[in-house]
């Protein structure tokens, strides 16, 4: 292994959540009930796009069990988004997408509710429906929004019509130099949306008692859904409180405040605890379950030496009827157009577009694997072009330390190099094969994500300990790491601690379980919170002990005198009367800086902090006669800075390369013209089995990451699924002797492309 | 919604209750995930038939296998008779859904659920399988293809059940497979299927039974494709001749599954490969079962 520094230790670890997952005894949200608790069913849109004249809940109301009618006329006249307000809890004039909610029943059962919803009378002025995302931009398109002018937006948000927002990187004269290049190379490509498909559908439980409302939801931001709650029905945060039972994945798919508003308002009019289950086909078309669709057009000037001279890069985006969280996508995506290479002259542009379709959000690394599948392609028509192996041309294209990011971002020490090599020798790059069978290799990259969090560490009287965190723990089993972290500095060990989390009744404010932020930030609090403890520990052991405070070490359960372990006294002990508390939150590392001065649209992600950096290889057969294609084999080496959980870090990437080869071969969503889904089940939208998952390689480049994470670490969570498709496709590519430009890449479309035929 | 659901003791109960306007369940892989989806509201009452213990187990009959309504897929995969002397049921049987499918559905329910892209449609309608039909009034035996009228129809009366499926077993010399294009390797549908038995005497292709799935409104053999084969060689030309007249006689739909123009190509391609590989377990010569993954990436010529 190519590995600088140690890893953390391999242990095995039973995390504290598991033999309830596995047993079946684990309750999640749709699990949960209380006496006289009442069922939701929504009513949606029966247009993707149509003003609403006028709606008449009367002979919903008039059905025997229909506790509570609401529509947005009962709440607040609050719009809210992420960086655009562009929404309210259910549609006031205009439904936009065909699973917009126009109103909301709660009933004694769940088929009276359904029945109630039916019944609502609903007139409609049907509009012309923008599904085309690329149209969507055309003078004359219909508007999505049609007061898009007047939202509250974020200062830095360039809007026009149907974009929903624009974004440019710049960095020298990409013209000049792409005139001057010797070759140059153009390539599109288009991908299909694609769904997080969490196995758990949402579920929603809100009960009040006086003006507190608590809800329990399967978010993944149950912080960010208790602010959308309390804007939505005007009430303070304290009042809302918000727990996630065991969650049941999610993927990016439950980032935001989805559907906690509706429930309470329904629960608060229907006097009754009301609970919302949504059945697979809701899951699917529910707004921010998906990936955009994105157009991609890249050009790069290049010269026979294989030195990247000039990149220019268009993408367009389907941000689908609303902003939910998912604002800076676009801006996420220009960078990716850039990707990790040493580039002089760029000149990128993004459009996120406004359309009548389904909302997209920050389904893992949003934006990433589309773009990076695009221009991983480019870049071996690139390598083709200049007659240069493509492994070759990565090698000296790749940044490193001290080179200039798209945004003169000036790199620390950076491993994509060595996960370069790392990842061709695993898979045996270069090995002879059979003429069906090639192995593709991409690059890829991700940000990590600064954010503030709090933490704390409560010794209980018998020694045992309490750690409160406001993190969330989507399966990925990060939270569940977080008391093997606290042991190892107080000395204890892991399964002496419980963790009291995912509840905003408990703990500070917290991102949530998005942009792989878990270990960095919430960690960072957790380790802040145990070492405070640690200072208190010794403190009072100094004392009891009349020692020295230097001359003291925690072990064992004990603070002892170093070289004199009988001189000890047990954690229990110091808190036996039970005030021993740490806090802690850390310090936020800061973005680096950036010479951005160019570039439109500035939400952030300009700066890339402690960049995850990865490589994967993929070797694949490729059935020619029916464009079947198997992938036998994946190599990742990621750099993610020290791992600190390695069996934690190692499920990360197995679990992203599994979700990688859906989104290179089979997970499309498929829309109609008008923007509704055609695949909306797991019968047609095909996710991967456990039967086609092949053999699967990991290492990991660890090199400690200077103002990141704790410990020198980076995340880890949502770099496995970027470079996947790339890597799959580029070795597809090499099978057909051709580029296949639409994602998924089908059988169909493989087949197409293999028989130079129309798909 | 269901208003009456009752579990049948005896053959004669659930009988009397079809009379009654019952519909009967098994497995329930069809009825519950149908209904569930959207696709069909569950009848108002429901049969279940899944305890008796007649209508359960595999047995020879002389030269006739007899499947119980309630054998499952499973069931099939494992039976000798059924591997060694009717293998394209075992094909079929082994790629149905998932192992949960495979476990609880049952060949009766897959039958009278007359789905054009059941897999075990075509290798029994190769076989010459019958339905045995009882009711109140008697018992009848139908041919598969008289009782398969169209997309999810039969020609069965209301208070008639499945009882058994009739499979006559073919002698020595004989080689069956069923193929399907499979996009993923589990939890998959069929979008293009084949099935063939052929039998051989001395090296010539005595008779060829060819069927194709998914392609037409009812699963349906193909007299143009089997004609084309038998009194052959078995060669690569009379296959790739046979496969031909396989595909034109499908008359495939464009949907999320597929174009029309893909699997035409595609039922070309899966017929070949289902007829080389009924061809090779009739030379004797060792194809897996299933046959599908087995064949993944065959590039044409024979086996």
């Amino acid at each position: 292994m190519t590995a600088t520094g140690t890893a953390a230790p391999e242990t095995t670890y039973i995390r504290s959540d598991g033999i309830e997952k596995v047993t079946g005894t684990g309750r999640y949200t749709a699990d949960m009930t209380m006496t006289g608790v009442a069922a939701a069913k929504f009513r949606y849109a029966d247009h993707p796009h149509a003003k609403i004249l006028s709606i008449d809940t009367s002979a919903a109301e008039a059905l025997p069990g229909v506790l509570a009618v609401v529509t947005q006329a009962d709440l607040p006249d609050v719009r809210f988004g992420g960086f655009t307000q562009d929404r309210t809890l259910f549609a006031r004039d205009v439904v936009r997408f065909e699973a917009e909610i126009v109103a909301g029943v709660a009933a004694t059962t769940p088929e009276i509710a359904a029945e109630a919803a039916r019944r609502i009378e609903i007139e409609y002025e049907v509009l012309p429906a923008v599904s085309d995302f690329e149209a969507a931009m055309a003078p004359g398109a219909p508007l999505v929004h049609e007061d898009w002018a007047s939202y509250v937006r974020d200062e830095n948000i360039v809007a026009d019509g149907n974009t929903f927002a624009y974004h440019t990187i710049v960095k020298g004269d990409a013209d000049a130099a792409m005139a001057g290049a010797e070759i140059v190379v153009h390539g599109r490509y288009r991908s299909d949306a694609s769904q997080g498909v969490p196995i758990e559908p949402r579920a929603v439980l809100a009960h009040w008692q006086g003006d507190e409302v608590t809800i329990w939801s399967s978010t993944q931001v149950p912080y960010a859904a208790r602010a959308g709650v309390a804007q939505t029905l005007d009430m303070p945060e304290a009042n809302v409180r918000i727990v996630v039972p065991l969650l049941g994945g999610g993927f990016g798919a439950k980032c935001d405040l989805h559907f906690e508003g509706q429930v309470a308002a329904l629960a608060r009019a229907a006097r009754r605890p009301v609970k919302l289950v949504f059945s697979r086909e809701e899951e699917f078309t529910a707004i921010a379950q998906r990936r955009e669709g994105i157009a991609m057009e890249f050009e790069t000037g290049v010269t026979r030496e294989g030195k990247l001279v000039a990149r220019r890069a268009r993408l367009v985006l389907d941000k689908g009827a609303y902003c939910g969280e998912g604002g800076f996508l676009g801006q996420m995506a220009a960078m990716h157009a850039c990707g990790p290479y040493r580039i002089d002259h760029i000149a990128v542009e993004s459009f996120l577009n406004y359309t009548n379709n389904q909302p997209s959000g920050s389904v893992r690394a949003p934006t990433a694997p589309q773009v990076c599948w695009g221009l991983e392609q480019h870049m071996d028509e690139v390598a083709a072009a200049i007659g240069m192996d493509p492994v070759e041309l990565r090698r000296r294209t790749l940044i490193e330390e001290g080179a200039e990011g798209p945004t003169r971002q000036v790199f620390d020490r950076v491993g994509i190099k060595e996960t370069l090599e790392r990842a061709t020798e695993m898979i045996g790059y270069g090995q002879d094969l059979p003429e069906d069978e090639a192995i593709g290799v991409a690059v890829g990259w991700w940000p990590s994500m600064p954010a503030p969090s709090g933490a704390y560490v409560h010794i209980n009287g018998d020694g045992s300990g309490t750690i409160v965190t406001g993190a969330q723990e989507n399966g990925s089993g990060a939270v569940m790491a977080l008391p093997r972290f606290v042991a190892e500095e107080l000395g204890m060990q892991a399964q002496d601690f419980t963790i009291l989390y995912q509840d905003t009744a408990a703990a500070n404010w917290d991102m949530g379980s998005c942009g792989s932020q878990t270990t960095f930030n919430s960690g960072r609090a957790v380790l802040a919170a145990a070492a405070d403890v640690r200072e208190q520990l010794l403190d009072e052991a100094a004392d009891r002990l009349e020692a020295d405070r230097d001359d003291l070490e925690l072990a064992d359960g004990h603070i002892r005198v170093k070289g004199s372990p009988e001189r000890a006294v047990s954690i229990a002990d110091i808190a036996a009367d039970g005030t021993v508390h740490g806090k802690g939150s850390g310090e936020v590392p800061e973005a680096p800086p950036v010479d951005a001065g160019g570039c439109v649209g500035r939400l952030g992600n300009e700066s890339f902090l402690a960049p995850q950096l990865i490589t994967q290889a993929a070797h694949v057969k490729v059935d020619r006669e029916t464009g079947v294609v198997r992938v036998l084999k994946l190599a990742a080496a990621h750099d993610s800075g020290m791992i600190l959980n390695r069996i934690g870090a190692d499920g990360q990437v197995f679990g992203g390369l599994v979700m990688g080869i859906g989104l290179a071969l089979s997970e499309g969503t498929i829309l109609d013209e008008e923007g509704r889904q055609r695949n909306p089940h797991l019968l047609d939208y095909k996710l991967v089995t456990c039967s086609d998952a092949p053999e699967m390689l990991v290492d990991w480049i660890q090199i400690p990451a200077k103002g990141a994470g704790p410990r020198g670490s980076k995340g880890v969570g949502e770099p496995p699924q970027v470079p996947t498709a790339g890597a799959i496709a580029n070795a597809i590519a090499k099978v057909l002797g051709r580029q296949v430009t639409q994602l998924p890449m089908t059988p169909e479309r493989v087949w197409a492309t293999a028989n130079e035929v129309e798909a | 919604m269901t208003a009456s659901f009752t579990s049948a003791a005896s053959v004669e109960e659930a009988i009397a209750a079809l009379g009654d306007g019952a519909r009967p369940i098994a497995g329930g892989t069809d009825l519950v995930v149908g209904s569930r989806q959207g696709k069909a509201p569950l009848p108002e009452a429901i049969v279940a038939i899944d305890r008796l213990e007649d209508l359960r187990g595999i047995r020879r009959e002389g030269d006739v296998l007899a499947l119980g309504t309630l054998v499952t897929h499973e069931d099939l995969v494992g039976d000798d008779t059924v591997r060694t002397h009717l293998t394209a049921i075992a094909d079929a049987s082994a790629i149905v859904g998932s192992h949960a499918t495979r476990a609880q559905g049952t060949i009766g329910g897959n039958v009278m659920n007359a789905s054009p892209a059941m897999d075990t449609g075509a290798p029994l309608l190769c076989f010459g399988a019958t339905a045995v039909l009882r009711s109140a009034s008697g018992e009848r035996e139908v041919a598969l293809d008289e009782l398969w009228t169209g997309p999810g129809a039969t020609s069965a009366g209301a208070g008639e059940l499945l009882t058994a499926v009739r499979v006559p077993v073919p002698g020595a010399g004989t080689g069956s497979s069923y193929v399907r294009l499979e996009y993923r390797r589990q939890m998959e549908i069929a979008v293009v299927g084949a099935a063939a038995v052929v039998t051989l005497d001395g090296g010539a292709v005595r008779d060829a039974r060819i069927a194709i799935t998914a392609l037409t409104p009812v699963i349906r053999r193909v007299s143009e494709a089997e004609a084309a084969l038998d009194g052959s060689d078995g060669g690569a030309d009379a296959i790739a001749a046979a496969a031909a007249a396989a595909a034109a006689a499908a008359t495939p739909i464009s949907d999320v599954r597929g174009s029309a123009d893909y699997r035409r190509a595609m039922a070309e391609v899966i017929a070949r490969r289902a007829i080389t590989a009924a061809l090779a377990r009739a030379r004797g010569e060792q194809v897996p079962v299933p046959a599908s993954p087995a064949l993944f990436g065959t590039q044409g010529a024979s086996a």
